[in-house]
């Protein structure tokens, strides 16, 4: 405890970082309740209005919609899709990559065949082109897209995690007890590499609102009118020289959240792995 | 025999994966709802001329005879005609797209690894000084940011504000990339941007590293000039880990290529891409996926041998970390 204090006040920055990653939960769950106006009402005064003018704090797009309203709605769909797909896609990985790695032999060789082949394929243009093809995103055929995507990352990172605790004596130590493989895999063997494993869920948070964001953006995340951060800087650019508030704060929001989240994953490999 | 039995075995992998990628793509579409037939057409048409097409271009014969087709096509270099844009050859459209891509992939590569190489540097040597402090925040903070956002950013300040550079990269019909090289600067700092964390925080801590190994101390005792030692000693080895972050991010960096020519429209392989998924245009986006990794797994198999080259004691084990 005292060290995650010392820490802190070596690392201002991952305080901001907290500070921000609660902000736009809080605004998930409370924002679009504290507002007059619904992410998809139309104020047909008001199109494409300053920031401030008619009430509406970040201006208006060209339809009329308000920003703020639109973009803190947009903050409980991306937040809701990358927490489940760091949760998952660590889940699935801890289990790929700690069976590949603690059973080795072919059981790994085989896996790292298929793991190659599925890098071998850019995470983006992947999930990119599943989910077009498919059309019609969901909350959940997102999720589910954009975990198998990242799966092979977070395999390779438990892999490696098992590698170096299987050969520990007290695993031996739990064989020779008579301990099954799977209680030694997890119960053994998982909380000693329980750190690397939340930096990596954390890193993948950050990675997951990238793929969320940057998929809506090109038209195959959530359909309209839900309201996407992505989508609404790709819906504005048009009108962006007239009207830069429409693409920029949606942009701003994204920036802020993958920032806060990278300032505060850095913090928790700093706390959770080295040194210590 | 262990260098070719090595590309050998890299070589069969490269084709195994490129036909896992089209098998995947072909059964994907099988499945997908939507009829290319019903896209060309469009909504009001007779049952009839809908049946005629799908006869004239194929549909209507089994899934694994489509794909053989393809494929034998394939290995005769023959991508096939769109189906969206009929009688279109696709290697006539194709090579354009790529060729723009390839002109702004260089494009940012000639901005990002000089800028990130040499910050990298620099933070290593002055670790834990005030300018390293500076380039690491800057690295983490643009290693996860989408590039369509550090785009939106750069197009605020220097086409909103300043109004120095274009806000759209359209080359204008009937003139080349050529004359038209200011469209290529804000998409390749965007790339630049988010890169930029990735190669920079990778050439620190390898820079760090070797700052502190026994023959950079030994240099420095025997009272050589610190410029000379970083630069003739310590660079050499420093550079091995950031060229093989540049060589595996080169896939990353076209996936990121098509996020950045959307939001330009740029006509590359990615807005290309685009335009096949979202007209289920099948051997169109065959063409460009299959495109996208191979380049992915060229530039791989690429760095390994590089690295290799470069650094005999690893000489090809580099697939194993």
């Amino acid at each position: 405890m005292k060290r995650v204090l010392f820490l802190f006040k070596q690392r201002p920055l991952a305080l901001v970082g907290i500070v921000v990653i609660l902000f736009w939960f809080f605004a998930a769950l409370f924002g679009p309740s504290l507002l007059s106006f619904t992410y998809s009402a139309l104020d047909t005064d008001y199109q494409m209005t300053r920031p401030g003018e008619g009430g509406h704090l970040l201006g208006t797009d060209a339809l009329g919609r308000d920003i703020l309203t639109r973009i803190l709605h947009g903050s409980r769909s991306i937040l809701t899709v990358a927490l489940l797909t760091s949760l998952f896609s660590t889940l699935a990985g801890v289990i790929i990559g700690f069976s590949a790695g603690y059973f080795g032999g072919r059981v790994d060789a085989v896996f790292l065949r298929i793991m190659d082949i599925l890098m071998a394929i850019p995470p983006l243009v992947l999930a990119m082109v599943i989910l077009g093809i498919l059309g019609d995103s969901t909350i959940v055929s997102l999720t589910i897209m954009v975990s198998i995507a990242y799966i092979p990352a977070t395999a390779r990172v438990a892999r490696g995690a098992m590698l170096t605790c299987k050969n520990y004596e007290y695993v031996d130590a739990a064989r020779i007890m008579g301990e099954s493989n799977f209680s030694i895999m997890f119960v053994e063997i998982l909380p000693n590499t329980i750190g690397s494993i939340i930096v990596e869920a954390t890193a993948r948070f950050a990675y997951s609102i990238m793929m969320v964001a940057s998929l809506g953006f090109l038209g195959v995340g959530l359909q309209p009118p839900t309201p996407d951060w992505g989508m609404m800087v790709i819906e504005n650019k048009s009108i962006m020289m007239n009207a830069p508030w429409a693409v920029l704060y949606p942009a701003l929001a994204i920036a802020s959240l993958v920032i806060a989240i990278s300032l505060f994953s850095d913090f928790v490999s700093k706390v959770l792995i080295h040194d210590s | 025999m262990s260098f070719l039995r090595k590309v050998l075995q890299r070589l069969g992998f490269m084709i195994i994966t490129l036909v896992a990628m089209s098998l995947l793509i072909f059964f994907l579409v099988e499945i997908m709802p939507g009829d290319v037939a019903q896209m060309v057409l469009g909504q009001s048409v007779t049952p009839e001329a809908l049946k005629a097409l799908r006869e004239s271009m194929g549909l209507n014969d089994p899934f694994y005879l489509r794909y053989l087709r393809w494929f034998t096509g394939l290995l005769r270099g023959d991508l096939g005609e769109s189906l969206y844009m009929r009688g279109v050859q696709i290697s006539m459209i194709l090579w354009r797209k790529v060729f723009h891509s390839v002109i702004l992939a260089l494009a940012a590569l000639l901005f990002y690894v000089p800028l990130s190489i040499f910050f990298g540097v620099l933070a290593g040597v002055r670790s834990g000084k005030l300018s390293d402090s500076v380039i690491s925040f800057f690295g983490l903070a643009t290693m996860a940011l989408p590039e369509f956002v550090s785009g939106v950013l750069l197009i605020t300040l220097f086409s909103v504000v300043l109004k120095a550079l274009p806000i759209t990269s359209v080359i204008p019909i009937g003139e080349s990339i050529w004359g038209n090289l200011d469209i290529l600067i804000l998409p390749a700092f965007s790339v630049t941007i988010v890169m930029f964390g990735y190669v920079s925080r990778m050439q620190r801590s390898s820079m760090i590293q070797v700052m502190s190994s026994d023959y950079i101390r030994a240099a420095e005792l025997k009272g050589l000039p610190r410029a000379y030692v970083i630069f003739r000693h310590a660079l050499k080895n420093a550079l091995l880990p950031t060229i093989t972050i540049i060589g595996m991010n080169m896939g990353w960096l076209f996936g990121g290529l098509i996020v950045v020519e959307t939001l330009f429209g740029y006509p590359g392989l990615g807005s290309l891409t685009m335009t096949a998924i979202k007209t289920r245009d099948v051997p169109l986006i065959e063409a460009c996926v299959l495109f996208i990794t191979f380049i992915f797994v060229v530039s791989t198999f690429i760095t390994d041998l590089l690295y290799g080259l470069l650094n005999p004691r690893i000489r090809f084990s580099g697939a194993e970390q």
